[in-house]
């Protein structure tokens, strides 16, 4: 693995999480990236956003190496394996789950470090940096242990037959034989307004293990049948670790200004629930069975956009609170000089009705396979249709979110009208109050608008909007949400149209037109999928297979896909690793499997 | 007579509080929903818990009157002021221990900062002064004890014959 000016690629990293918070392993052996207490904490390692002054924890072979890596079977887990001239390691890195059971840390590190053959030299450097360095972090030893903190937050860490450890300019350090056969142990307890709990090495590695069981045996209940379950199984795993487990709420990426383009100012922070990115992964988590997860997310959706229902607003925090203001940290340097570096998200403000299709599609999904959905609940999402039979005529800033000005998307109208034809099919059953006279007459005039206003002749397909007559990949969602007849032809044209003005390869580019923000962006990876599952839908099985093979190809070497890809280099772009990209995967999958089931 | 007082402004109390509360709710000032956080650690409908938490929270409410009156008893006064204050004493502990560790830590359906991906609870944690449900919870849980502690301390003190 090769760093560029200190950075590793993208698709260098893997990510580890405890469904509080997660981590970015680089092939190098160095924790890139960890947000404490929670995903959406300010970060303690933040080297992706700025190389020089991020805090990391590396932990590499003295002597140049090979690296190979995977996740322990259905795990969650990391192993990496470092080959040298001297011999072989193994290091497993896991933020391990709490056992309540007995007392243990809040959040913990645990990184065991194994030599498998020969002798090789390992060194390590251990150097926090709390709250993106705008807090100073003190440093020193307690107990023989060095300790890092800041304001209400710290670490302690604890090593076993990792050698002595060097304090200097408050980074911990230190060098150690690992011969075949050891074990090492490293151990970082990180807590936030509480004391430090400091374990036994006997109850981390109990926690490591326990860990690694309660993955393999979740992962093991997913249900799907299929020739990319590897790829499926993956994709779950990481959609869990965006779940955050106090809440139920589920962040669309756990990274903040991973840039869309190198040297570019397209970089977001992911850390907060996109209501529509969270309603398609419970469509998704409820395809593989996982109920659980489903209905913690729907009652988090329920209880967090009570403040504003019926209107509901585009994400929240993974609290549920609704601030999430923007703010660009100028004094960090940006992933490969990406600049700036931002957190919060500005985007909160804005209209985007396709969100109420998802919202609908999610509860119809839940309904039918979860539960029973109360009166109370019933009637909010009755009142939900309400409103979008009230406003669908309203201009939007579309499902991209653009910053240029609203305007009439067809992508927002179509997905209104998913909508209200879930609500009547809730009704109809029985579920929500029946409105369903007015609600189906609203959704005839959406189609009206839609048919009307929204398909070019010429193009043979949907525009954007009927005063941008250009192509929008996410036009394909009408295909996968039952807008148009499955095959017909107004759903052969949009998918024919995408392949023809979006796609360079197996890659999609989500629009070419503008968006209000400047600078390039890569090829977009959930458009891929989601033109697999379109294929699939329209029982082009053999195409949909052959462009999935290709696109579960481009994952790196652990499974994990990014948000966007250079069509040129392959480079992975945007926060990594993305949800929305993983469940557009099990999705299409999915689709592919069920198409070439039916007769 | 005086512990009758103390429950009857308790009673009157505690639908003052949970009716402030509840328009709060419906101003979108709060996702607070005391009722449903008490009823849920019971059922996981909405509607029953509704029901079981609105039982709850008057009986509460009444438990509440009869520490305030114990206090007015100690004190030998009461009356709406002091009722005030008792009330703000009131809200700091609902806010910043009752409802945000002591609930949490025994409801079987609701998150703390420490619940893992082993977990998938329900409904999320109130955070400290209640912030995860809004930034104005706390003010109006502030305002709804210092209403519900004057109407306790008024009725003790008119029943009871002190001021």
């Amino acid at each position: 693995m090769q760093r560029i000016d200190g950075y590793a690629p993208i698709r260098d990293y893997a990510l580890i999480g405890d469904g509080r918070t997660c981590a970015l392993v680089a092939r190098d052996g160095a924790i890139d990236w960890l947000p404490l207490p929670d995903v959406d904490s300010e970060g303690v390692f933040w080297r992706i956003v700025d190389a020089e002054r991020g805090g990391a924890f590396e932990l590499q072979p003295e002597e140049p190496f090979e690296t190979t890596r995977c996740y322990q079977s259905g795990s969650n887990v990391l192993e990496t394996t470092f080959r040298t001239a001297s011999g072989t390691v193994r290091v497993t890195d896991a933020l391990v789950l709490t056992d309540t059971s007995t007392l243990a840390p809040m959040r913990e590190l645990v990184r065991k470090v194994e030599g498998l053959s020969g002798a090789v030299r390992m060194r390590w450097r251990l150097a926090p940096r709390f709250e993106f360095g705008r807090r100073e972090t003190k440093t020193g030893r307690r107990e023989g242990r060095y300790f890092a903190c800041a304001g209400a937050n710290g670490v302690l860490l604890s090593t076993w037959d990792t050698g002595d450890v060097d304090v200097e300019d408050g980074t911990a350090s230190g060098s150690f034989d690992a011969p075949a056969g050891s074990e090492a142990l490293f151990d970082l307890p990180l807590t936030h307004r509480e004391p430090i709990v400091t374990p036994g090495r006997r109850g981390a590695e109990e926690r490591l293990d326990r860990t690694g069981r309660f993955w393999l045996e979740w992962s093991s209940r997913t249900q799907y049948d299929g020739p990319w379950r590897d790829a499926v199984v993956r994709s779950v795993l990481a959609l869990k670790l965006l779940c955050f487990a106090p809440s139920g709420a589920i962040v669309a990426a756990p990274t903040a200004s991973l840039p869309e383009w190198i040297g570019g100012g397209r970089n977001w922070d992911y850390r907060y629930s996109w209501v529509r990115d969270a309603s398609w992964t419970l469509d998704a988590l409820i395809r593989l069975g996982y109920e659980d997860e489903a209905e913690a997310y729907f009652w988090w959706f329920m209880h967090a956009s009570r403040r504003t229902q019926p209107r509901v607003q585009i994400l929240y925090g993974v609290d549920g609170s609704t601030r999430t203001s923007e703010q660009d940290l100028n004094e960090l340097d940006g992933y490969r000089g990406s600049r700036p570096v931002r957190v919060g998200n500005g985007a909160a403000d804005q209209v985007q009705l396709d969100v109420y299709g998802s919202i609908l599609e999610a509860v119809s999904l839940y309904a039918k396979r979860v539960g029973r959905v109360d009166g109370t609940t019933g009637k909010a999402i009755a009142k939900i249709a309400d409103y979008v039979a009230k406003h669908w005529r309203d201009t939007d800033s579309g499902i991209w979110e653009v910053r240029s000005r609203e305007t009439h998307f067809i992508q927002s109208k179509a997905l209104c009208w998913v909508a209200l034809d879930r609500a009547c099919e809730l009704a109809e059953s029985g579920v929500i109050p029946d409105r369903s006279d007015r609600w189906r007459t609203e959704a005839e005039a959406i189609r009206e608008f839609v048919d009307e206003k929204g398909w070019d002749t010429e193009r043979g397909s949907y525009v954007r909007a009927p005063d941008l007559r250009e192509l929008d990949a996410s036009l394909l969602t009408l295909n996968l949400l039952g807008y148009d007849e499955p095959g017909g032809e107004r759903f052969n044209g949009v998918i024919e149209a995408v392949k023809r003005e979006l796609a360079v390869g197996p890659l999609v580019y989500r629009y070419r037109g503008e968006d209000g923000v400047a600078g390039k962006e890569g090829a977009f990876l959930t458009c891929s999928f989601w033109l697999a599952e379109a294929l699939a839908r329209a029982k082009r099985v053999d195409e949909a297979s052959e462009l999935m093979g290709e696109l579960v190809a481009l994952a790196n070497d652990v499974g994990l896909l990014a948000e966007e890809m250079d069509p040129e280099t392959r480079e992975f772009l945007g926060n990594f690793p993305q949800g929305l990209t993983h469940l557009a995967l099990v999705n299409a999958a999915v689709a592919i499997e069920d198409a070439r089931r039916e007769p | 007579m005086t512990i009758w007082g103390a429950l009857a402004g308790g009673l009157v109390g505690t639908v003052v509080l949970t009716s402030g509360l509840r328009f709060a709710q419906e101003l979108g000032w709060t996702r607070m929903d005391i009722p449903l956080l008490l009823g849920t650690a019971f059922t996981d409908s909405r509607s029953r818990a509704n029901v079981v938490g609105y039982a709850l929270h008057f009986v509460n409410g009444l438990l509440f009157a009869l520490i305030y009156y114990a206090v007015f008893a100690a004190v030998g006064h009461a009356g709406w002021l002091f009722g005030l204050g008792l009330g703000f004493v009131h809200a700091l502990f609902a806010g910043g221990a009752l409802v945000t560790v002591l609930l949490p830590a025994v409801h079987p359906r609701m998150g703390t900062p420490w619940s893992d991906a082993e977990e998938t609870p329900l409904l999320e944690p109130p955070g400290f002064l209640l912030r995860n449900y809004g930034d104005q919870t706390a003010l109006a849980t502030v305002i709804a004890h210092l209403a519900y502690g004057a109407i306790v301390g008024g009725f003790a003190a008119h029943l009871a014959g002190w001021t």
